[in-house]
């Protein structure tokens, strides 16, 4: 059973991706490592409806990309709008709400 | 399971294939060649022209719509290709289910449309 | 696999179309919305909060008639239930967004930004939590999350050209799409472990000696945690603050109620029906969560400057209070249905009184057009009402009979004790302390608006608030005193149950 290789693939990238949203101080990257801990999933749901015989798997992670593609779309709208407003998409400069 | 499994074992044995060739090749040329740099040898494009700025560019902002726009018709396909391959079965409900999936989609394209984001300015 | 699924024959799944009229009306009037902006662009503006109303109202007819037919209806083998439970949820969610129009229509129209959008993106998040209350599918519940945030995340951006704004909707965005990843890959493990996305069949396969332990405390873990962020329960409440300050105080208002019932509903579900057979995992992890967002929220509170963060800390606390009966409602069935009845109540009557708050701050605002605490001094020599009305919110908030929030906390109190362990009795004396600790703050801000002179140079006169904001104040108002007064009327609505269903 080749399971085990699929989900150890899976936490691998899921620590990745946690690993960039904490790190990273550009909000693209930060977007890109969101991606990369969705298609874990995605990897994680696959892998799981192949050895349980189940479509749902499959279309679990169907709907994962859909909505993922909405998100990403709609994450980096805000993050040109911050751009557009102070030429930086460096997170750490986004500190003017705090206390 | 298994047999999925070992026709694609197939490709990984390929693409590893490919790998120890590149890397074979690339190894003999490196224990083969004479080995004398200079510091015109070392520069990016020798015999080139001088690099001249940044190595980043910005791409132009107008793709951004663009491509926003290609992603999320790209990504509802995946609700349709599945459809596709029952269409037979599932008969008039699943036309008219398609139907209103398209006209809600449509109603976004319409939208984009609508506040010019279709134009090139 | 993909043979044998190809041959299966189609049988087209029974609609109960009554059953879902609520959703369709409001995906009637989200796509009326949008098509009238298609076609009028700005000249559509006076029409857009007028029909985004018409249409959170109409919504509630067929929730009402649902209620009145009264029988439980299933969908799809049982993913979108229609139970007591779901109708009281979605009844809670679409008045909650009719309050929030109300509170839009002078605030957006007076401003400098999209008018049609604003009304489109919020009737696509109240869809979004009117599906969340009949999931009961992990499918169902992640597109319902992403429905009802995505829309959230464009709200709090809105005032585009404003750098706090954007910031509010950057860390909104970004807690949110890593919470909703986290849950994800927690759901993903509770597919795997049980092979089913029914939340009725993941309750018996997550059950204890059905599936290799750690597996399944991770994707439980993981899942409570994601929506953590969502209710903003400490340690996961880092971006509610700045969201709530830096977005439009309408948007906020929305977020901080709706919103943060979404996350409840969705939780609940879970927990009552998903995770029932493992207390053993769920019942730590949640007291722990509780304990901690009532202190966390509640010292976090004491030392702000503003009333809007104020608000946002002392909601982190309250959502604390609403955790707190998960945490001891795998006891028996009957401290269950006690623990639901109080967090449901409490969700109804904080919906109320919060949007109550809210309503106050914009109409204050307007004058001021600062939340900071300093712009409430003597606000009852100028604006009387708005005094009285702001007190009346703050003590329900603290718990002061016989106001609204005072039965609220007495049912959570009640579902704690009954439960008779130490755990629970524990959180009982923890709500307790924390109701002495919210008291101090709440009192803080009613004490500078009744006694304390207003700022030098301050405009005085008699404040003029716009009409709709004034029937949103009678609207929660109302519904905060009638809740105090008259509690065994709310708490009939409120006994419901999620066991038959799980059963």
């Amino acid at each position: 059973m080749l399971l085990n290789q699929f989900l150890l693939l899976g936490a691998v990238l899921f620590c990745i991706g946690v690993y960039g949203v904490l790190a990273r101080r550009n909000g693209v990257l930060v977007l890109m490592s969101v991606e990369i801990i969705l298609n874990s999933v995605n990897i994680n749901l696959v892998a799981f409806g192949a050895l349980n015989d189940d479509v749902g798997g499959a279309v679990f992670a169907l709907f994962v990309i859909a909505v993922a593609a909405a998100e990403v779309g709609i994450g980096l709208a805000i993050v040109l709008l911050m751009y557009r407003n102070r030429r930086s998409i460096d997170l750490s400069e986004a500190d003017m709400l705090k206390g | 399971m298994s047999e999925f499994l070992r026709t694609y074992l197939t490709v990984g044995i390929f693409g590893a294939l490919g790998v120890v060739l590149v890397g074979a090749f690339l190894g003999l040329g490196r224990l083969l060649r004479p080995s004398r740099p200079t510091p015109a040898k070392t520069e990016n494009y020798e015999s080139g022209v001088d690099p001249i700025g940044d190595g980043w560019s910005q791409a132009n902002i107008r793709y951004y719509v663009f491509a926003l726009l290609f992603v999320m018709f790209d990504v509802e396909a995946v609700f349709i290709f599945p459809w596709a391959t029952r269409l037979e079965a599932y008969g008039m409900f699943g036309l008219v289910e398609m139907a209103i999936f398209i006209f809600i989609l449509l109603l976004g394209l319409l939208y984009a449309w609508r506040k010019g984001m279709l134009r090139w300015v | 696999m993909g043979a044998e699924v190809l041959a299966l024959a189609f049988e087209r799944p029974p609609i109960d179309w009554h059953a879902v009229a609520p959703e369709l009306v409001l995906l009637g009037f989200g796509a009326l919305l949008t098509l009238i902006d298609i076609a009028a662009l700005e000249r559509g503006r006076a029409l857009m909060s007028a029909l985004a109303s018409i249409g959170l109202l109409a919504a509630m007819v067929p929730i009402l008639t649902l209620a009145l037919d009264g029988a439980d209806r299933a969908m799809f083998g049982g993913a979108y239930v229609i139970d007591d439970y779901a109708l009281i949820m979605k009844a809670i969610f679409v008045l909650a967004g009719y309050v929030v129009v109300l509170l839009s229509v002078n605030y957006v129209a007076e401003g400098d930004y999209w008018e049609n959008e604003y009304y489109q993106m919020l009737v696509s998040s109240i869809l979004g939590m009117v599906l969340m209350a009949s999931a009961r599918d992990l499918v169902t519940i992640f597109v319902a999350l992403e429905l009802l945030s995505i829309p959230a995340y464009l709200m709090a951006t809105w005032r585009k050209r404003d750098l706090a704004s954007n910031e509010a909707g950057l860390k909104y965005y970004l807690m949110g799409v890593f919470a909703s990843a986290v849950l994800l890959y927690g759901m993903s493990l509770l597919y795997g472990v049980t092979g089913s996305t029914m939340l009725s069949d993941i309750a018996g396969g997550v059950a204890a000696g059905a599936a290799p332990p750690a597996v399944v405390t991770l994707g439980v873990i993981f899942v409570v945690v994601g929506f953590g962020f969502k209710v903003s329960a400490f340690p996961f409440h880092t971006w509610a603050p700045d969201t709530y300050e830096g977005a439009p105080t309408p948007v906020t208002a929305f977020l901080s109620v709706a919103s943060k019932a979404a996350g409840f509903v969705a939780l609940l579900s879970l927990v009552f029906v998903g995770f029932w057979n493992r207390t053993d995992v769920y019942q730590p992890v949640l007291w722990v969560l509780a304990a901690a967002s009532m202190f966390g929220g509640n010292l976090m509170a004491l030392r702000q400057k503003n009333l809007v963060r104020l608000l946002a800390y002392s909601g982190v606390a309250q959502a604390g209070y609403m955790l707190a009966p998960l945490a001891v409602a795998g006891t028996s069935a009957a401290v269950a249905d006690r623990a639901l009845a109080a967090v449901v109540t409490y969700l109804a009557i904080y919906a109320a009184m919060n949007l109550g708050a809210f309503a106050v701050i914009i109409a204050v605002a307007r004058r001021t057009a600062s939340a900071h605490i300093d712009s409430f001094r003597g606000l009852f020599r100028y604006g009387p009402a708005l005094a009285v009305a702001m007190t009346v919110f703050l003590m329900a908030l603290a718990g002061i009979p016989p106001l609204g929030g005072w039965f609220a906390k007495f049912e959570i109190v009640l579902a704690l004790i009954s439960a008779s362990t130490v755990a629970g009795t524990a959180l009982g004396v923890i709500v307790a302390v924390n109701s002495v600790i919210a008291l101090y703050y709440y009192a803080r801000i009613a004490s500078y608006m009744w006694v304390e002179d207003p700022p030098e140079g301050a405009d005085t006169s008699p404040i003029s608030t716009p009409l709709a904001v004034t029937a949103a104040l009678v609207i929660t108002g109302g519904a905060t005193l009638v809740f105090g007064i008259l509690p065994q009327w709310v708490g009939r609505f409120t006994e419901v149950s999620l066991l038959a269903a799980a059963g």
